[in-house]
């Protein structure tokens, strides 16, 4: 369809005053900019392998799935990591828990297997905001690399020996402060201010007058 | 004619009507919340959900409103009755209602089944005040897995409307299910050693209006915002249950009943809402076969249909009197339709026959007594004749060739000789073919079977044709009560497998694609007895046949 | 000790000697031709590092550092790679052509040396001779006339490289560098008429010895300071460098004329771009700033020892000046538009070129003091400026907003009247 022509603004290019008629000005201005960027002998570039680069606290990476106290999977496979994925790269097959062992107990459900394609991933972290219990939550490990497509579909396993690597690493800690699925009668203290995620002092759930409740 | 004001909008009852508040504002598109209230049972009113205000209007024109409010489900209406449902008085009420109800109801919905069609979720969101006041921990039951063989019980979820309790005791008769202790420590449960096992326990899962029975089947399988939903026909008996397929990325999860009161009511039975597995089944057929002396030939559709064709007519220029096609009970009217055309065109003198109907004891009613009698009142039926499409399949036959032959019959001219080349157009579940009938085949000189599963005839054929199971393929059964509904094609079938349909029509070589309403408007036009198919789309409760009548008892006739 | 005076004095007799007396005559020629083949060659190869090392500084960066100390190595393992990689030629292309492109090319540009002279050209040299010559063809007349034609060549081979890919982007792109060198090579022309006239003389070589002769103030930028920015500016355009690149410009045309090419075939491309700089570099020093001259230093009268390695110094490091401004200005300008880059050629740089000839024109005919031309570039290009900030003169190309007329854009009012 043609673009109407009521639609189009007009705009005037605004006229040139006599040493930018000449456009030689310029040039030279351009060039002193450049020459001075020669000159200054600034350099921001990271020497990679030899300088590991210092990762803003909110850096996406690697997942990982977090342990409970119990160092069971904090995973209650709920599937919402999967339903908020854009990317549909995150494969839950879920379970019932083992009523008569007791080591689980207290569990309904936990995630039979537990798979990210890592390759289909785009690391928009969605995961980690939809998953109720703090689970999956993604690192700072950047490095990924693999030689096999089937390498990067990282199982269950994999994601908590990635939790189990990073936890101590002081650049991933747990962010959550919660081991089980919330009651809303023990949802007493919000820890919104976590170290890694960032909630401005006047954001509104930061400023909720009694925790869980957000007025207007 | 009674008229109801409900928000300030009139309804019109009629005279013979008895409805509650609730009913009446479903009429006027106003949705009145209510967990406990169920057509189909008494009413106990313990949920509180459905409180709204009532008053009268009186002749003169003023309206005396109660001063308290009144639950929707116990009021009945009557001529100038006023409901309000969307006063600040009633919201206030919904919503000290649903804190009420969350009081102890655990917030795990990311591990709950029921989350996504949850009705404790969605009336929170609409009406819910949003947060809860409670600062005491919650009351948690333990759960209790074995309620029946099927069902399991999330005790702490469970927000006592005892619609399961009363289904036990109203619907099947049978009451497993009881409400034990009081106040805080009410829970559901079973009498010791008296599981809810009984042909209907599948509905109280439905019937649950929150997470609390859950089907063991389909616990955890999937979560229910991914299926995606096609409205079917239950093929388990000739009641012809509606019924809703669940599936998600071409694989079947659950059934779930539809309301149709001109079918089966709100309900289903558990025969039919576990017993689909078979279209899952690893001994589907699915590629086509081609056979000569025992060794597969071909594994082509491309190259089976020309050679189907060739064989039926060599062997119709050998015999001309010779040849028959069975069709199976569990084909559609569509599919009956064109095998039977396609036979009756390639010889008139083609023997059409229906396959082995399946009945098994006498017909199940609900409810029963306390000694397992059913009583009087019927409220629902689980038919002993066992398949879907009987009277659909009768009445193509009975158009095409005036009389009904039976499957037995089929054999005895087999072993006599009379028959040597046969097309059966299978689609029975259960084994619908002895061993000892099946080496009655073996003296055909062409074989021709169209089924789902391996079969002691399948093994034998000549040709042998993957078709459909009823979840995927368009069509069209018919109950015992002559209501034609449609089935729609929720998945795929396995690899090769086709809708039979689709096979018959390509064998036939019949001009376009398969389209079910098409197809129906030419049945329609051919087939007076099924001319209620005329209208193409039987819509979501399907179509009544008029001439029903016509095909009641059928002559039955022997070769 | 013989061998070095003879070195040092560019009387290179000892290399003739040995030959046998058939070969003589081909003796230096074949030197030179070898030396500058070589030399170029190199140069080129290193022209990238250096491109991609002040392209880093200028954006804060490295630049290549991983092969040799400092990236030295880098045009090596940078050569290697061309040479060692596959060489994809599509099924789709007229495969004769597309190979014949880069060689041509490469051809022209080399081509085009031949009469540049790279030191002091002595004079009265014949063939046989022991004399260094410091240029492949000495004594052409017609240098400059030579230079443009066969730079005029070389947008043959963008062309069939384009047309033979058979893809719809290098076809835009030969289109396009097509039509900008053909523009050009106008003002390229043009620019050089003026020098053409001042000294009398198409020969590089003499042209080059007419500055020397009259020292610093002899230089032709002093006189014809205008041609210089319109040929340096042309020159770029020819070499289809930033900011003219548009037949490549990876925005819109992927990689422009050789999309397809690949591996040493797309090497060689490369290779002729990079000549061309060195070329333009060459002549804007010899044709404007007095090439070997530099006072004190390399006179024509300096007659000292060695001599020559100087003047080939003087020369080479005024080349170095203008290969390190045409990349510098490569990163600091930005890419122009097709119709810029059209108007730039047509409605500036063409009359600027003419009005600078008829002016050199004025002041021979009336032997005008040639210092005139000084401050009449000066004016002409003030004028010229001038001229541009007016909006409203009358070969403005501005696309203006269609005038509302009252009444035009409603319905109602039509029928008022």
């Amino acid at each position: 369809m043609a673009i109407n022509a009521k639609d189009v603004e007009w705009v005037e290019e605004t006229p040139m005053n006599f040493w930018e008629a000449t456009y030689l000005p310029a040039v030279f201005d351009g060039l002193l900019t450049t020459g001075a960027h020669v000159a200054n002998n600034r350099t921001v570039t990271e020497q990679y392998p030899e300088q590991q680069p210092k990762l803003p606290t909110h850096y996406r990476g690697v997942h990982r799935l977090n342990r409970d106290d119990k160092g069971r999977v904090k995973c209650v496979a709920c599937m919402m990591c999967a339903t908020a994925c854009p990317a549909h790269c995150i494969e839950i097959v879920a379970q019932d828990a083992p009523k008569d062992d007791p080591h689980w107990a207290d569990r309904d459900k936990f995630p039979k297997s537990f798979v990210i394609d890592e390759l289909k991933c785009i690391y928009c972290g969605m995961c980690e905001e939809a998953c109720p219990v703090d689970s999956i939550e993604l690192t700072h490990i950047y490095d990924l690399v693999g030689l096999t497509r089937q390498e990067m579909m990282f199982d269950k396993e994999k994601l908590l020996s990635v939790f189990d690597q990073t936890k101590d690493s002081g650049i991933d800690p747990i962010r959550t402060h919660k081991g089980k699925l919330g009651h809303a009668s023990d949802f007493t203290d919000l820890h919104t201010l976590g170290p890694a995620t960032t909630v401005r002092a006047d954001d509104r759930s930061a400023k909720a007058v009694s925790s869980g409740v957000i007025s207007n | 004619m009674a008229t109801v004001l409900v928000n300030d909008k009139s309804v019109e009852i009629g005279p013979s009507e008895k409805l509650n508040c609730i009913q009446a504002a479903q009429r006027a598109g106003v949705e009145i919340p209510s967990y406990c209230w169920h057509p189909e049972m008494s009413v106990v009113a313990s949920c509180r959900m459905c409180l709204v205000e009532v008053g009268d209007k009186k002749p003169d024109g003023t309206i005396a409103m109660q001063p308290k409010l009144f639950p929707g489900c116990q009021t009945p209406v009557k001529d100038g009755t006023v409901i309000v449902s969307n006063s600040e008085k009633v919201k206030a009420a919904q919503k000290a209602t649903l804190e009420y109800l969350l009081l102890n109801h655990p917030l795990d919905c990311p591990v709950c089944d029921q989350a996504g069609e949850c009705g404790l979720q969605d009336y929170s969101y609409e009406f819910g005040r949003g947060y809860s006041r409670l600062q005491e921990p919650k009351n948690i039951k333990p759960d209790k897995d074995y309620i029946g063989d099927q069902i399991t019980l999330f005790t702490d979820r469970c927000i006592m409307c005892t619609r399961c309790v009363r289904f036990t005791r109203e619907i099947s008769g049978t009451a497993e299910l009881q409400v034990i202790s009081r106040g805080t420590h009410e829970e559901i449960d079973i009498f010791p050693g008296d599981p809810c096992n009984n042909k209907l326990a599948g509905n109280v899962v439905d019937l649950c209006p929150v997470g609390a029975l859950c089907s063991k089947d389909f616990l955890y399988e999937q979560r229910v915002w991914w299926l995606k939903t096609k409205n079917s026909v239950c093929p388990g008996c000739s009641t012809g249950c509606s019924i809703t397929v669940d599936q998600n990325e071409d694989v079947l999860y659950r059934l779930k009943p539809r309301v149709n009161e001109q079918a089966q009511g709100h309900f289903m039975c558990d025969e039919g809402r576990f017993g689909w597995k078979y279209v899952q089944s690893e001994k589907r057929l699915k590629r086509p076969e081609q056979r000569a002396n025992g060794q597969v030939v071909s594994r082509d559709w491309e190259t089976i249909f020309p050679a189907i064709r060739n064989a039926i007519r060599d062997s119709l220029i050998r015999s001309p009197n010779k040849f028959a096609a069975v069709i199976s009970p569990w084909a559609t009217v569509e599919e009956a339709y064109l095998l039977a055309t396609y036979a009756k065109k390639l010889s008139p003198h083609a023997k059409l026959a229906i396959g082995p109907v399946r009945v098994v004891g006498e017909d199940d009613l609900y409810p029963k007594d306390v000694h397992g009698k059913p009583e009087p009142k019927t409220k629902f039926t689980i038919r002993a004749e066992k398949c879907p499409n009987r009277r659909g399949v009768e009445a193509v036959m009975q158009q095409m060739q005036g009389s009904v032959i039976e499957f037995s019959s089929i054999l005895e001219g087999v072993s006599r000789g009379e028959i040597e080349a046969l097309y059966i157009l299978g689609g029975d579940p259960e084994g619908w073919i002895s061993d000892s009938d099946a080496t009655k085949l073996d003296k055909l000189k062409l074989l021709v079977v169209q089924d789902l599963l391996e079969s002691a005839a399948s093994r034998k054929a000549h040709f042998v044709l993957p078709g459909a199971a009823w979840a995927e393929k368009d069509g069209t059964f018919v109950n015992h009560n002559g209501l034609a509904q449609a089935i729609h094609r929720g998945v795929r079938g396995p690899e090769e497998a086709r809708p039979d349909g689709r096979i018959l029509m390509e064998l036939a070589e019949k001009k376009g694609m398969f389209h079910a309403p098409t197809l129906r408007k030419e049945i329609a036009g051919v087939v007076p007895a099924l001319a209620a198919l005329s209208v193409g789309e039987l819509g979501e409760l399907g179509v009544k046949l008029e001439q029903a009548a016509a095909v009641e008892k059928p002559q039955l006739q022997t070769v | 000790m013989q061998f070095i005076n003879d070195f040092l004095s560019g009387q290179w007799n000892w290399i003739v000697g040995m030959l046998p007396e058939a070969a003589k005559p081909y003796a230096m020629p074949g030197l030179v031709i070898f030396i500058v083949l070589n030399v170029t060659l190199g140069a080129c190869s290193y022209l990238i590092l250096l491109e991609r090392k002040l392209s880093a500084w200028m954006q804060d960066r490295l630049g290549p550092n991983r092969v040799g100390p400092m990236g030295l190595l880098q045009p090596v393992a940078d050569m290697l790679k061309l040479l060692l990689k596959e060489d994809v030629i599509p099924g789709h292309v007229n495969k004769f052509l597309f190979v014949l492109a880069p060689g041509i090319s490469v051809f022209t540009t080399f081509l085009a040396f031949a009469v540049v002279p790279f030191g002091p050209v002595p004079k009265g040299l014949t063939a046989g001779d022991g004399q260094f010559p410091f240029i492949i063809a000495p004594g052409i007349d017609l240098g400059v006339v030579f230079i443009f034609a066969i730079g005029s060549l070389a947008v043959y081979g963008i062309i069939l490289g384009g047309w033979a890919s058979n893809n719809k982007y290098s076809a835009l792109g030969c289109l396009r560098a097509s039509a900008q060198v053909v523009s050009y090579e106008i003002p390229l022309g043009m620019s050089v008429v003026g020098l053409a006239l001042l000294c009398g003389t198409m020969s590089i070589e003499k042209i080059l010895l007419f500055q020397a002769e009259r020292g610093i103030y002899g230089w032709n930028i002093w006189y014809q300071p205008l041609a210089c920015v319109i040929f340096f500016i042309a020159a770029m355009a020819e070499a289809q460098r930033l900011p003219f690149d548009l037949a490549e410009c990876e925005q819109e045309l992927i990689g422009g004329w050789h999309t397809e090419y690949s591996a040493m075939k797309w090497g060689l491309f490369f290779l002729a771009e990079y000549t061309h700089v060195i070329t333009i570099s060459f002549l804007t020093s010899i044709l404007f700033f007095g090439g070997w001259h530099l006072p004190f230093i390399a006179e024509t009268t300096s007659n000292y020892s060695g001599v020559w390695m100087v003047k080939v110094g003087v020369l080479l490091a005024k080349v170095s000046v203008f290969i390190v401004v045409i990349q510098m200005l490569r990163w600091t300008i930005p890419r122009f538009r097709f119709d810029q880059l059209m108007s730039l050629a047509w409605l500036c740089l063409i009359p600027l070129a003419m009005v600078n000839i008829v002016m050199v024109m004025v002041v021979k005919q009336f032997e005008l003091n040639e210092w005139w031309l000084l401050p009449g570039s000066a004016a002409i290009f003030l004028a010229a400026g001038l001229m541009g900030t007016q909006s409203t003169k009358p070969f403005a190309r501005r696309v203006a907003a269609p005038i509302e007329t009252p009444g035009h854009g409603g319905h109602g009012h039509a029928h008022a009247h």
